[in-house]
């Protein structure tokens, strides 16, 4: 009767992984911890090779840093700002930025902990849970119907972790040309609309 | 919150939300978000894209030996191992993402005299060369018109000004290009404390271009 067994879509999945969360959070429960571990590492790895391609060291660093905060910080996380999957993607990014701030050749004193919000208590109005899945929904049906040169942007900027210029400068383009595309991008995902 | 009327570009926020935006230019768009509800709402989006997309990506599998290194040192860490956050600054008009730099409020900052009517304190540069101060502006006072070699940043943190194109209040964000004049003026009411990212000008080291930064320098180009 397997072919009767509804496949699990990736609603069902997240509920599960937020069950996770709060059994760590809770109970400090290892087990929960290492599903969240068996589910989000290969895609944090899978960011950071995104922009450092075989950098597996690299890779490996990011997956424990990720997984340190959420690990102490779980307790803290507040699930009306963001679901399960953005707080990781906002921990990878912040993150990554602070490991490229340590290893940059040209040194800066600005320390970025202070400026991404990290979706814990003190953050801006959370906005309506409800919402939120439907936002997701359709930033996830948006992202597959979008025309080629405008994904490929978006892969760069978010992925790659390149700036505007290096985009330009990569992909032959004038500044202007990346910078509309990024914006026409984000207007058919309409994430721009403010409710 | 105010409501700001002068936000960052979409493609800005973007970059933001990706992590790709220098850390300078990050706090401005970090100052203004403190204010701005809609740029707040906007960024739970952006934030979301990227989520989606790493989501997209192939997986790449994490050995054994990661995965019990990790969760044999689950004991062991505490939050010294992660970065600590800065104290709350004494005054409610400094961002959080400032406090960084300004431990007391904007009283005790080694103040630099600009000109009669404005004055300066370099906070600190970016990687990239940019210069991030803060601007003292007095009531009524003026910059003096002046062109830039780089695109400046500025987030107004407290008062107001207005110049050319108009008025600028509490939390609003703006970016002038290379090239753009203005001539800001402060409020009679109160002084105006701004944050101002400044890029270095740009230095050409190719063997022809560099023939071009004599013209740079003059702001030809």
């Amino acid at each position: 009767m397997s072919s009767m067994t509804k496949r699990a879509t990736p609603g069902d999945k997240l509920v599960a992984l937020s069950a996770c969360l709060a059994r760590v959070a809770n109970d400090r429960d290892k087990s929960a911890f290492a599903e969240l571990f068996d589910h989000y590492a290969p895609q944090i790895r899978a960011y950071s090779l995104a922009r450092e391609p075989g950098s597996d060291l690299v890779a490996d660093d990011l997956v424990q840093e990720v997984m340190t905060r959420v690990w102490l910080k779980a307790a803290s996380y507040n699930p009306g700002l963001a679901n399960l999957n953005t707080w990781i993607f906002t921990l990878a990014r912040n993150c990554r930025i602070d490991y490229l701030r340590r290893n940059s050749r040209y040194a800066t004193e600005i320390d970025p902990t202070d400026m991404f919000n990290e979706m814990e208590d003190e953050g801006p109005d959370p906005f309506q849970l409800a919402q939120q899945s439907r936002v997701e929904e359709s930033i996830r049906e948006g992202l597959k119907q979008l025309p080629r040169e405008q994904s490929e942007i978006l892969t760069k900027v978010y992925l790659e972790g390149k700036s505007h210029q290096q985009a330009s400068d990569e992909l032959k383009l004038p500044l202007g040309t990346v910078k509309s595309r990024v914006r026409l991008a984000l207007k058919k995902l309409e994430v721009l609309v403010v409710r | 919150m105010s409501k700001s009327t002068n936000h960052p570009f979409e493609e800005l926020l973007a970059a933001y939300s990706a992590g790709s935006l220098p850390l300078s230019q990050a706090l401005c768009v970090s100052a203004h978000l403190e204010h701005c509800e809609s740029c707040g709402q906007k960024l739970a989006r952006l934030n979301r894209v990227g989520s989606e997309l790493m989501q997209q990506l192939k997986p790449a599998r994490a050995s054994d030996e990661l995965k019990n290194r990790m969760l044999d040192s689950l004991d062991s860490l505490t939050v010294d191992d992660i970065p600590p956050q800065h104290s709350v600054s004494a005054n409610p008009s400094v961002p959080r993402c400032l406090n960084q730099f300004i431990d007391r409020g904007y009283d005790d900052l080694p103040w630099k005299r600009v000109s009669a009517d404005i004055q300066s304190v370099e906070l600190c540069r970016d990687s990239n060369g940019a210069k991030v101060e803060l601007l003292k502006i007095k009531p009524g006072g003026s910059a003096t018109t002046h062109t830039h070699l780089g695109d400046e940043y500025t987030v107004i943190l407290e008062g107001s000004f207005s110049d050319e194109a108009g008025v600028y209040r509490e939390g609003d964000f703006m970016v002038r290009g290379t090239g753009d004049q203005h001539t800001p003026v402060a409020t009679q009411d109160r002084e105006c404390i701004c944050l101002a990212v400044t890029e270095g000008p740009v230095q050409f080291t190719g063997l022809f271009s560099r023939m071009l930064n004599p013209l740079i320098r003059r702001n030809y180009v």
